[in-house]
């Protein structure tokens, strides 16, 4: 709070107390009072002004300094009334309580938000829950009566179950805390997982599956990792390129470092589209000219990767290859704990 | 016959597990009544648990703590229900293992079968006719003939001599290669077979393997 500017804005009291002054001397010049009563009053009622300025001053300079020395402090700007103290002059106490009484309701306002959004999230788990009763009926059905039911059918049911994957997981990782549960994984099971999973699609389009190196185990979460590998998967086989089509798992490891690659020889994203790649609802060129994609796969692996710890990147080049990389870390604390 | 109990309250997944269980030569049998789901069980006393998690009065979880206090039948917690906790649950209370729906119907049987047989505990030495196999060397021996098979051709004999009294499909056959971490394609797993079949002549057991078109492989 600026001195010059206060008194700017005090200009109306001040230059109100300069003409009462001025027509108080003239009245005193004109009664011809004693010079030195002149003085002294004039000297009294200037050092009251001053003070009473100053004192006016100083009170709501401590209360607004420091409400901006919080404000810029704050993480959270909107917490700003827990940290203020009710101030001692009265414009003061009345911003304070506007400010207590707005925040109160914007809150109340977010919890309702907060309530209602989980309880959506709540109805969507439950949903997709619900929904996986019926997918299993139909893949027992479409399994148990192969006459009746064509093989394709399975294909299409798979792809239902991919989608509702999806949304699963995405629900899942906008409150991940309350569902993950990080261990040693051994990344065999997990891409065993994963390829048993796709077997038919890998099958039907006949691509070519090399795994190498992944004897080894990484602190994740098993269930969210075969989750990011199957979109991954989903990618390769829907990108894939005519023929000789082929998925390529290796792992390389550092001191600090386990790094999982997934790469295939399909047909690649182009460079304008590769920083993209993990951005909700991307879909790309190649999302456009296969028509199938939502954009969302790779966002959310992205997402899970990140509450997990992990780095993801992929590397591609137009028609040769793609290859998504995660990065795990690994943990001396845990080594040192066990 | 090994009799496998499904506690499932679904009834269309219930006829169509019980189908699938059948056809992989098994006996199914199928809970009637949940509210005495425990009595029932140690009454029927089945040699494997299907026990899905979302069932009426008693939730799977609790039934197999429940369980778990009189009985060691081996459970496969089967649900639709995937989360961390229900897994991690499931597993401390005793589960053999967890599935989440939907499942794939030949991975399902795969764990069914790897369950059974840990319960059994076979010994290392298995014999087919009057040849005895060692799986984990992969060595076919008949009096002093040895057999070196590789390990995709010990998979398939050893799946389809376990299912010896059933025609096994070639997609079974695939599931159990992949889920060994071999992950080959159509034509290597016709290309295995027809070694395998020249192989098993070698030692004296030609025409083992017969060919059931359009439905898959016997051994006889």
């Amino acid at each position: 709070m600026k001195f010059r500017t206060y008194l700017l804005d005090k200009l109306y009291a001040i230059l109100l107390f300069f003409f009462v002054h001025f027509v108080l001397l003239l009245m005193l010049l004109a009664f011809k009072s004693d010079p030195a009563l002149i003085y002294a009053s004039t000297l009294l009622l200037y050092i009251a002004f001053l003070l009473a300025l100053l004192i006016d001053f100083f009170r709501r300079k401590w209360f607004y300094d420091e409400m901006l020395r919080s404000l810029s402090q704050l993480d959270q700007k909107y917490l700003l009334v827990e940290m203020l103290k009710n101030p001692s002059f009265y414009d003061g106490q009345l911003l304070y309580q506007v400010l207590c009484d707005t925040n109160k309701s914007m809150t109340e306002n977010v919890r309702n938000y907060e309530y209602s959004i989980n309880d959506f999230k709540e109805y969507v788990e439950m949903w997709i829950h619900e929904v996986k009763i019926p997918i299993s009926s139909l893949l027992l059905m479409v399994h148990n009566h192969p006459n009746q039911f064509d093989a394709k059918v399975i294909h299409q049911i798979k792809r239902v179950d991919n989608y509702m994957e999806q949304i699963l997981y995405y629900v899942r990782s906008e409150n991940a805390e309350k569902d993950y549960h990080i261990s040693k994984v051994s990344l065999n099971t997990v891409v065993g997982a994963v390829a048993l999973n796709n077997k038919d699609d890998l099958l039907e389009n006949n691509i070519a599956l090399h795994v190498t190196g992944t004897d080894t185990t990484v602190l994740t979460d098993s269930k969210w990792l075969t989750f990011i590998l199957n979109q991954i998967f989903n990618n390769s086989i829907k990108y894939k390129k005519e023929r000789d089509a082929a998925i390529f798992i290796s792992t390389e490891e550092t001191e600090k470092t386990i790094l999982l690659s997934i790469s295939d020889n399909g047909i690649g994203i182009p460079s304008a589209d590769l920083p993209k790649v993990f951005q909700k609802s991307f879909t790309g060129y190649n999302g456009r000219i296969k028509s199938k994609s939502t954009g969302m796969g790779l966002y959310i692996a992205k997402n899970l990767c990140e509450k997990l710890g992990h780095h993801i990147e992929a590397q591609s080049e137009e028609g040769l290859y793609t290859d998504i990389r995660i990065t795990f870390l690994k943990n001396d604390f845990y080594e040192v704990l066990k | 016959m090994k009799t496998i109990l499904i506690v499932e309250d679904d009834n269309t997944i219930c006829d169509e597990l019980s189908a699938l269980l059948r056809n992989a030569g098994y006996a199914p049998l199928v809970l009637s009544s949940f509210k005495h789901a425990k009595e029932e069980i140690l009454s029927s006393s089945p040699n494997l648990i299907l026990l899905d998690i979302n069932i009426p009065y008693l939730n799977g979880e609790l039934l197999l703590k429940e369980l778990r206090q009189t009985c060691d039948i081996p459970v496969i917690m089967v649900t639709s229900r995937n989360t961390a906790v229900d897994e991690v649950l499931s597993m401390s209370y005793g589960a053999d293992d967890y599935i989440t729906k939907p499942y794939h119907p030949t991975i399902l049987l795969l764990r069914i079968a790897a369950v059974l047989k840990r319960y059994e505990q076979r010994s290392d030495i298995v014999t087919y006719h009057d040849i005895s196999i060692l799986p984990q060397k992969g060595i076919l021996k008949k009096e002093d003939t040895e057999l070196l098979l590789t390990k995709n051709e010990m998979i398939i004999f050893m799946y389809l001599l376990q299912n010896q009294n059933r025609i096994v499909s070639r997609d079974e056959l695939m599931t159990d290669l992949w889920n060994n971490h071999e992950y080959i394609n159509d034509n290597a797993l016709t290309v295995n077979i027809s070694r395998l079949r020249g192989k098993l002549k070698e030692i004296g057991c030609a025409d083992a393997i017969e060919t059931r078109k359009g439905l898959g492989y016997f051994l006889l």
